[in-house]
C-alpha cells in the first residue's frame, strides 16, 4: 500500500515537474510538437477534400455514390483511430504493401478525418434551407451549379466551426502516431520519461497540448457567433 | 410544332398527389400572352402546388403542361432551360444570403446563361433603379427589409428575361406596411406587358390588376372569370363563402 502521506510535495514536483528536466525537454517536445501539427494539417487537408466529394455522394440519389460513401463513413466513424493506424502499418505488410510511418500517418490521419468530415459538410449542407436550392434552380442552374454558387459557400460557413473542433480532436488523435513510430509528441513524451525515470515529460505533453487546443476553442466558438450573419434563417 | 403558341401557359388535366394525398384533382389552365391571372382560394386548396408545377419545382403525377406551345410533361424535357423562361418569386425570398443584391442578380444570368459581365451589370443596374434599389447594389440581403427583399427578388427572376412570372404568396411573410411596395413593383409589372400568374390572398390586388381571377378549392378550380364578375356576383356558393370570409377580416 501507498501512503499520500508519505510523499511529501518536494518529491511530488520533483516528479511530475522537475523544472531543470523541463527546460531540457522543452525544445524537443516542441519539435515533436510541431511534426504532430504538421501530420494534422496535412491529415484535416486532405480530410476536407475527401469529406466534401463524400458528403456530396452522400445526400446525391446517385446509389453507386451514396453507399459506398456512407460504408467509408461507417468504416471509419466506427472503428477506432488506433486500430486504423495500426492496420495500415502493421497489417498492410502482410499483402506486401510496406509503407513507411509518415506515409501511414498522413493515410490513416486524413481518412479518419475524412470521415468526420464528410458527417460535418453533409450535416451543414442540410442546414441550408430548402428555398435556397429552389431558388437557384428556378433561374435555371443545375443540380451543379447550385451546389457549387449557392448551397456549398453557404455550407462552408455553418461548418467553419465544427471543423475547428473537429481539427482539435485530429490534433489530440495524433498522439495515437507513436504507435506507429511518428516522432511527435506521446512518442517524444514516453521516450524521454524512459529515458530519465520522470514523468516530468507526461505532465509537460499534457500541457503542450492544452496550450494549441485551449485557443482553437475559443476560436471556434468566436467563428460560430461571427459566421452566423451571413447564413439563411429563412 | 408548338400545338398552341397563343398562349403562354397551357395546363391540361394536371393531377399531383403527395403519397396518397391528391392536391390536384384536373386542373385545366391557360394563360394567353401579357395576361395576369390571380388564383385565389383557401389555404391547402392547390395553389402553390399547382404554381410550382408550372416549373416543375413539383413533378405532376398525370396531366400535361405546355409552355410556350412546347410540352414540358415529357420525358428528357431540358428543366434547366425551361426555368430560365419562367421566373418565380417565392413567399419567403430566397435571395442567396452570402451574396450582395448585384452578385445575387447576375450570378445566373453570368453562369447559366453565359452572358457578357458588363451586360448584365448594366441590366442588373437598370432592373434595380427600375424598383427603386439602386443604392444597395452592394447590399447583403439581410441589410434590406422584407419588401426590399422581395422586390430583389422580382428584379433577380426579371434578369432570365422570363417569358411568364409566377408569384407564390409573395406577400404573406412581410409586415402590412411593406405590402404596398412589392404589390406596386408588381403592377407596374403588369402594366409593362408581363404575363403572370399570381397566387395571392390580396383581394385588392386581385380586383385591381387581375385579367382574370380564378378561384381554387379542394384541388379543382371550382370557378374563373373576370374580377368583376368573381368578385361581385360569384356563381358559386363555395366561391361565395370564401370571399365573405376573406373580405369581412
Amino acid at each position: 500500500m501507498l501512503f499520500l502521506a508519505d510523499i511529501n510535495i518536494g518529491q511530488l514536483v520533483d516528479k511530475y515537474f522537475n523544472l531543470k528536466l523541463a527546460l531540457e525537454f522543452l525544445p524537443h517536445l516542441l519539435n515533436a510538437a510541431k511534426i504532430a501539427v504538421i501530420f494534422t494539417l496535412i491529415g484535416e487537408f486532405f480530410g476536407i477534400v475527401i469529406g466534401l466529394f463524400v458528403s456530396l455522394a452522400r445526400i446525391s440519389n446517385v446509389m453507386i455514390l451514396k453507399y459506398p460513401a456512407a460504408f467509408y463513413v461507417n468504416l471509419f466513424c466506427g472503428t477506432p483511430l488506433l486500430v486504423q493506424l495500426m492496420f495500415i502499418y502493421y497489417a498492410l505488410p502482410y499483402v506486401g504493401i510496406n509503407l513507411p510511418p509518415a506515409l501511414a500517418g498522413v493515410i490513416g490521419l486524413s481518412l479518419n478525418s475524412g470521415a468526420y468530415v464528410a458527417e460535418i459538410f453533409r450535416a451543414g449542407i442540410l442546414s441550408i434551407p430548402k428555398g435556397q436550392m429552389e431558388a437557384a434552380r428556378s433561374l435555371g442552374m443545375s443540380y451543379a451549379q447550385a451546389m457549387r454558387y449557392v448551397i456549398i459557400p453557404q455550407a462552408f460557413r455553418v461548418v467553419i466551426p465544427p471543423l475547428t473542433n473537429e481539427f482539435v480532436a485530429l490534433l489530440k488523435d495524433s498522439s495515437l502516431l507513436y504507435v506507429i513510430q511518428v516522432p511527435e509528441i506521446a512518442y517524444r513524451m514516453r521516450s524521454l520519461a524512459s529515458a530519465t525515470f520522470n514523468a516530468t515529460s507526461y505532465t509537460l505533453a499534457a500541457l503542450i497540448y492544452l496550450a494549441m487546443t485551449i485557443p482553437l476553442t475559443y476560436l471556434a466558438a468566436y467563428l460560430e457567433k461571427r459566421l452566423s450573419r451571413y447564413t439563411s434563417h429563412a | 410544332m408548338p400545338e398552341n403558341p397563343e398562349y403562354v401557359v397551357e395546363v391540361r388535366d394536371l393531377k399531383k398527389s403527395f403519397g396518397n394525398h391528391e392536391i390536384l384533382k384536373g386542373i385545366n389552365l391557360k394563360v394567353r400572352p401579357s395576361e395576369v391571372v390571380c388564383i385565389i382560394g383557401p389555404s391547402g386548396s392547390g395553389k402553390s402546388t399547382l404554381l410550382r408545377c408550372v416549373n416543375l419545382l413539383e413533378k405532376p403525377t398525370s396531366g400535361q403542361i405546355f409552355i410556350e406551345g412546347v410540352e414540358i410533361t415529357t420525358q428528357g424535357v431540358d428543366v434547366n432551360k425551361l426555368r430560365q423562361k419562367v421566373g418565380i418569386v417565392f413567399q419567403s425570398y430566397n435571395l442567396f444570403p452570402h451574396l450582395t443584391v448585384e452578385q445575387n442578380l447576375i450570378l445566373a444570368p453570368l453562369k447559366v446563361q453565359k452572358r457578357n459581365r458588363e451586360e448584365c451589370l448594366e441590366k442588373a443596374r437598370k432592373l434595380l433603379k427600375r424598383i427603386g434599389l439602386e443604392e444597395k447594389l452592394h447590399a447583403y440581403p439581410d441589410q434590406l427589409s422584407g419588401g426590399q427583399q422581395q422586390r430583389v427578388a422580382i428584379a433577380r427572376a426579371l434578369m432570365m428575361d422570363p417569358d411568364i412570372m409566377l408569384f407564390d404568396e409573395v406577400t404573406s411573410a412581410l409586415d402590412p406596411e411593406l405590402v404596398k411596395e412589392v404589390l406596386d413593383a408588381m403592377k407596374e409589372l403588369a402594366a409593362a406587358g408581363m404575363t403572370m400568374l399570381v397566387v395571392t390572398h390580396e383581394m385588392g390586388f386581385a380586383r385591381e390588376v387581375a385579367d382574370r381571377v380564378v378561384f381554387m378549392d379542394g384541388g379543382v378550380i371550382v370557378e374563373e372569370g373576370v374580377p368583376e364578375k368573381i368578385f361581385s356576383s360569384p356563381e358559386h356558393p363555395r366561391t361565395r363563402e370564401f370571399l365573405s370570409r376573406v373580405l369581412n377580416v
